[in-house]
Parts: C-alpha cells; sequence; structure tokens
C-alpha cells in the first residue's frame, strides 16, 4: 500500500517536473504566451498594490506615533488624538513635500536635458523570492509608456522599462545584475559598460585600455541606437575606487550611483529625447564647501590688572 | 487530495500571493527582505502528505511565477518548488515528530525558504540568468531565513488555518 502511495507521488513528481520543464523551455524561447500571462497578471495585481501603497505609507508611522499615547484625563486624551491627527496630517503633508520635491528634480532634469517625459508614482516593488531589482510604476501603456524606454529620477537613471500593462509599468533597476549600460566619463569622453550587482555598488569595465579614470569622475549614459533603452547624457554615477591591478586588459572600477534606489516614490520615464543630447549639460553641480568661519577672541582685561 | 481541493487551494494561495505583492513586498527590511508567500506556502506543505505536497508545491510555484516583476523564466518556481515539495516531505518531514511543534515548524519553515531560495538561485544560473554578487544574495538569504523565522507566530498559524480551512470533511 505505502508503495504504491510512494510509486502515485513520484510519477506525479516527474510528470510535474516535465510540466515545469516544458514551460521553462517555452519561456526563454520566447513563446507570447508567457508574456502575456505576466502582463495580465500584473493588470490584476495594480489595483491591489495601489491600494497597499496608499495604506502603508501613513499607517506605519501612525501606529508608531499611537504607541507613545498616555491614557490619562479625558481632556488629554481630546487633545492627544487632535494632536495625532494633526501629526498624521503633517506627515501626509511631508510624505507629499518629498514626492513633489522628487518630482520637481526629476522635471528640472528632464527640461534641462528637453526630453519629453510621463511622471509616475512607485506602487510597488520586486520581492525578495524574485531576486531582481524591480519597481512597479502607476502608469502604463495608456500614458504611453512602452518597454524599454529610459527611467531617470531628480538625480539621475533609474533603469529601463522591462513590460507594461494598460495603467502600470515594470521597470528593471539599474542594481539588477542583468542590468548592464553604456556610459562615459564626462569630461574625458571614455566609454566602458556599468553592471548592477544586485546592491548599490556598481562594477565598470572600461573598453580602451588607455582610458584614464579616477576617484570622482562621473559617469554619463551614453545612449543607445534610436534612444531606446538608453538616451543620453543622463548622470549615472561616480566612480569611488579604480582597480590598478597588473595583467588586466582593461581598466575596472567601483561606482556609486547618485540615485537611491531604497527611497524612490515619484520618477520619470523620457518618453522622447527629441534626438537631443545633452552633453554633459547634466553632471550633478559638486558641493560647495562650507566658508570657513574664523573667530578671534580677545581676553578681557581682569580686575587685579 | 481529492480534485475538488484545488480549486480552494489555488484560491488561498493567491490570497497570500496577493498579499505579498500589495503590501509585504512595501515595507522596507532592515536586512535583506522577507518572501512571504514563499514561507507560508512550505508551511502549509509540511502539513500535506507527500503526493498532495507535490501538488501544492507545483500550484504554489505556478502562482509564484506569475510575479510581473519576476526576471527568471517562468515555470522556474514550479520546478523548484515541486521537487522541494517532494524531498521536503520525503526526506525533512519523515525524520522529524509527527505532531510538529511550533518551534520546529518555524524553523523548518524558516531554513526551508532559504533552501528553496539556493535552489532557485542555482537552478537559475544553470539555466543561464544573471545571479545578484555573493555578498547581496547571502544578505537576502540569512535576512529572509531571519524574518521568516521572527514572524513564524504571525503567518504560521494562519497557513495552518488555511490548510484546515482547505480539507474536505473526510481529510478533517
Amino acid at each position: 500500500m505505502a508503495t504504491r502511495g510512494t510509486n502515485r507521488a513520484r510519477l506525479l513528481l516527474v510528470s510535474l517536473l516535465v510540466t515545469s520543464l516544458l514551460l521553462i523551455t517555452l519561456d526563454l524561447r520566447g513563446a507570447n504566451v508567457v508574456t502575456s500571462i505576466r502582463s495580465a497578471s500584473q493588470t490584476i495585481l495594480a489595483p491591489f498594490q495601489s491600494a497597499g501603497s496608499a495604506i502603508l505609507s501613513p499607517i506605519g508611522n501612525f501606529f508608531s506615533d499611537l504607541f507613545n499615547l498616555g491614557n490619562t484625563r479625558e481632556r488629554i486624551e481630546e487633545l492627544e488624538k487632535a494632536n495625532e491627527e494633526l501629526k498624521s496630517q503633517v506627515i501626509l503633508n511631508e510624505k507629499l513635500s518629498a514626492e513633489l520635491a522628487q518630482l520637481k528634480g526629476v522635471l528640472d532634469l528632464a527640461g534641462k536635458a528637453r526630453f519629453k517625459t510621463v511622471s509616475a508614482r512607485v506602487i510597488s516593488k520586486g520581492g525578495t523570492s524574485t531576486f531582481s531589482e524591480t519597481i512597479v510604476l502607476d502608469q502604463g501603456s495608456r500614458a504611453g509608456i512602452r518597454p524599454d524606454m529610459t527611467v531617470i529620477s531628480q538625480a539621475g537613471l533609474v533603469g529601463v522599462v522591462r513590460s507594461t500593462s494598460a495603467n502600470t509599468s515594470v521597470v528593471l533597476l539599474m542594481n539588477d545584475p542583468s542590468f548592464r549600460i553604456g556610459v562615459r566619463v564626462a569630461g574625458s569622453q571614455d566609454m566602458g559598460v556599468l553592471t548592477g550587482q544586485g546592491r548599490n555598488i556598481y562594477s565598470l569595465q572600461m573598453l580602451s585600455a588607455s582610458a584614464d579614470i579616477s576617484v570622482g569622475d562621473v559617469l554619463l549614459s551614453r545612449g543607445s541606437s534610436g534612444d531606446t533603452p538608453f538616451v543620453p547624457g543622463v548622470p549615472v554615477g561616480k566612480i569611488i575606487f579604480v582597480d590598478n591591478a597588473a595583467g588586466q586588459l582593461t581598466k575596472q572600477a567601483r561606482v556609486e550611483a547618485f540615485v537611491d534606489l531604497n527611497s524612490l516614490a515619484v520618477v520619470s520615464v523620457v518618453l522622447d529625447s527629441k534626438g537631443s543630447n545633452p552633453g554633459d549639460s547634466l553632471v550633478p553641480a559638486a558641493p560647495r564647501p562650507a566658508p570657513t568661519v574664523t573667530v578671534y577672541v580677545t581676553p578681557s582685561p581682569t580686575k587685579n590688572e | 487530495m481529492s480534485l475538488n481541493r484545488i480549486p480552494l487551494v489555488s484560491g488561498l494561495l493567491l490570497i497570500a500571493f496577493i498579499f505579498q505583492e500589495a503590501f509585504v513586498n512595501r515595507v522596507h527590511f532592515f536586512l535583506g527582505g522577507f518572501a512571504f508567500y514563499l514561507a507560508f506556502s512550505i508551511a502549509w506543505i509540511l502539513r500535506e502528505d507527500r503526493s498532495t505536497a507535490v501538488l501544492v508545491g507545483f500550484i504554489s510555484g505556478l502562482i509564484a511565477d506569475l510575479s510581473p516583476t519576476l526576471e527568471a523564466p517562468f515555470g522556474l518556481w514550479m520546478l523548484v518548488m515541486t521537487g522541494f515539495a517532494f524531498i521536503l516531505t520525503t526526506y525533512v518531514r519523515g525524520s522529524l515528530d509527527p505532531n510538529l511543534s511550533p518551534l520546529t515548524l518555524s524553523v523548518v519553515t524558516a531554513a526551508g525558504s532559504a533552501v528553496a531560495l539556493i535552489l532557485f538561485v542555482v537552478i537559475g544560473a544553470i539555466l543561464g540568468e544573471d545571479v545578484a554578487s555573493i555578498s547581496a544574495l547571502i544578505r537576502e538569504i540569512i535576512g529572509n531565513a531571519i524574518w521568516s523565522f521572527v514572524l513564524s507566530p504571525l503567518f504560521i498559524p494562519l497557513a495552518l488555518k488555511m490548510h484546515k480551512l482547505s480539507l474536505t470533511a473526510r481529510e478533517r
């Protein structure tokens, strides 16, 4: 009896594994059915993700604030309640202000480069079990977004649109291991390829052995043919370490991105670069050193003198 | 497993998946992340007999593959979860006390989700998927195991309740 059960389980296992392998083969061969299934699932998930995004941001702070409330007199409770309402309103306003600042920043960047963009809110991100660095935007093909469009934020490059549904788009972030972008060094114009590493540090491989790079050099996107997937001139990051080890064919370096991918709230998708190449004009301004303040202290005369 | 259980099991797993995609993924965890759906599925699988576990693993993998943010080929999670469910019920659960204590269940779920993620990465790499740096992978996998263990008192009772709900009167 037990053997029959074991055989049944093994038969089921083999048939299901074969089914899985068949689906993997279909996907790797580029069957459209699989893409359509994921696109449909995104369409279904979009309202839940929007709701999750709307619910989670104010409530997390609201509960932590409520935790500190005291239970004393009725009047105090009323005042505290009113205070909490005002606090959550302030938190909401702060969140909106932060989003507005990000939106202003990204519009400034796009305006300077004369890109035609559409702005979108980040409503979800890829889970741990996907092992892919992705975010979901609340704008999709209805807003003119198509796969392989560049996504930017106020500080620079964010990633590239991977897929779209009517009202949402999935963006592959630049720190994903499968992400590669051609970059050039601002000023010297030396070219290289930047690769995501799954964290905040990126790997840069220069194309020429004679490329002269140093710590602090700014990298800009080189641009792709027809501006897809990458428009030119978008700030990508700056070099933080140059690997000068002997025996390498080309120089390698480590790069820190300008954009903090963990705090994205609003981004812009470049719909059309209008053929413009901003050159080095989008290089972020170096922080100005604070003026040194010198204080002269003159001792006051004591009474004994 | 009776065939009329399949729609209910699929529906309940789908709810867990939507919860992860809409809510859990929005939470910024201190270390790595928390694959709620994976841990939930493993806790469920541990309560099933071998044949049913394989089928539940397949269904949960199929739903995980629907994730629009997934870069891996469609079917990879199916393959991993089907095989892992078989391994889990054949080699792991057989050596444990039949009445799993809450602590054992938590430990096995946390360790199981880490092993499932490792299998996913390894098979994905064999199929030609790009893999993140080792440090990033270790952070994600260990972080997920820790969160799965820490949050197990919240989601394991839920998984067990849902599993019980999906049983037919005769199976109960």
